[in-house]
């Protein structure tokens, strides 16, 4: 019997048991009938809204943002509020990463007992779409701009302790010691056998333009 | 939601002068509109579960770039624009492609209207352009929770034949969708 026809009943069994979609790579020549498969699994359900614990969860994770926090950094400078721009920036960032906003699956962020901000680049020495990797003291990071936004996750594997390179040519974080690979965001590439996520690093851009990590002296 | 902010609760008193509902504050905005891309996103990947982590990762992303005095229409915009890279991103991850491998049908899909009766009619028309078979396996599969042995006896076939039918149904309901 044909392997296809088995995949995807297994896919659908699963969506109508109302589980999430695990696919896998072969699964890419059925892509269209496995998102056909979703669409009418979904339209089993009819009009759906969020539940109301993920509703509260999504209001908090809103709520929580700081007020200053609302304002961009470049609106901000324009207004003269420099200092409190970079400010806001950096606990945007270090609040959007608090393990408790993101996937469980996530890393948690690396919080030094006794961290300092090091400065470790300008903003502009960093290309959109590209890693780029600092050390701050003992805390290694790749860090990655979005206009004026920098995030920052850790230079070491979440398997295995060896330190990643930035794959340019699939934008991917590799580890050298086995076959992994993560996202920018930190998460793992694999679908099928994912490993955690890395750490997050605390990050901040401060109104002269520099790019500090939570390290250590 | 509601417009009065803390603080503003004895507004509306016997002898206050009554003020306009305060403005709702972006938060406020951004988590109505994310009701509608949970809808959307809901839609397109079939369960809850998968649907929560994507629209907290709208969430997440979006938060940066909304403040104070934006309008609904330019929070709506970002939001489902992030919504759309999102899901590119998902499905690309799962399928194990790159985005520029992704059909437009997976990735750049277009925003809905605040109508969330609109992906289920959209499914009645899929159906109604399949043939009589297909059609029926994926009603009944579907629409009515058969399993495969049940859906083989209402057909009077074999579950090996109806497991090749549902195959062969939902390559043609994805082809009605890409029309």
């Amino acid at each position: 019997m044909n392997k296809s026809e088995n995949r995807i009943d297994k896919i659908v069994s699963d969506l109508l048991r109302g589980r999430r979609l695990k696919l896998r790579g072969g699964d890419a020549e059925e892509k269209a009938a496995i998102t056909a498969a979703a669409r009418l699994a979904a339209a089993r359900q009819g009009p759906v809204r969020m539940s109301p614990a993920f509703r509260k969860r999504l209001a908090r994770l809103l709520q929580d943002a700081p007020s200053d926090g609302w304002i961009t950094r470049r609106a901000a400078l324009v207004a003269g509020l420099g200092l409190a721009a970079g400010a806001a920036t950096g606990s945007l960032v270090a609040r959007a990463l608090e393990p408790a906003h993101v996937a469980a699956a996530s890393g948690g962020p690396i919080n030094p007992i006794s961290g300092r901000w090091i400065d470790v680049a300008a903003l502009s020495d960093l290309v959109e779409g590209q890693g780029k990797r600092v050390t701050a003291g003992s805390v290694g990071a790749f860090l990655f701009r979005r206009g004026d936004h920098v995030t920052a996750v850790s230079s070491i594997c979440s398997h295995l302790p060896c330190e990643l390179w930035w794959n340019g040519g699939t934008a991917h974080l590799d580890c050298p010691c086995h076959p992994a690979s993560f996202t920018p965001d930190g998460r793992s590439t694999d679908p099928q056998y994912p490993l955690p996520s890395l750490n997050t690093v605390y990050v901040r851009v401060t109104s002269a333009g520099r790019v500090e990590v939570l390290g250590t002296a | 939601m509601s417009g009065v902010r803390p603080g503003e609760e004895g507004a509306g008193e016997t002898g206050d002068i009554l003020e306009l509902p305060a403005a709702p504050s972006a938060a406020d905005i951004a988590l109505d509109e994310l009701e509608l891309v949970y809808a959307f996103i809901y839609a397109r990947v079939g369960n809850r579960a998968d649907a929560e982590d994507l629209t907290q990762q709208v969430a997440l992303k979006a938060i940066p770039r909304l403040r104070q005095g934006a309008t609904a229409s330019s929070i709506r915009g970002y939001l489902f624009a992030t919504a759309r890279s999102v899901l590119g991103g998902f499905w690309s991850t799962r399928l194990g492609l790159s985005e520029a491998e992704l059909r437009d049908d997976l990735a750049l899909v277009t925003p809905p209207r605040a109508d969330p009766d609109r992906g289920v009619a959209s499914v009645q028309r899929v159906l109604a352009e399949l043939s009589d078979n297909y059609r029926r396996v994926l009603e009944l599969r579907f629409l009515h929770g058969y399993s495969l042995k049940e859906v083989a006896a209402e057909m009077h076939s074999t579950v090996g034949a109806v497991k090749v039918m549902q195959l062969r149904a939902l390559r043609a309901a994805a082809r009605v969708v890409l029309e």
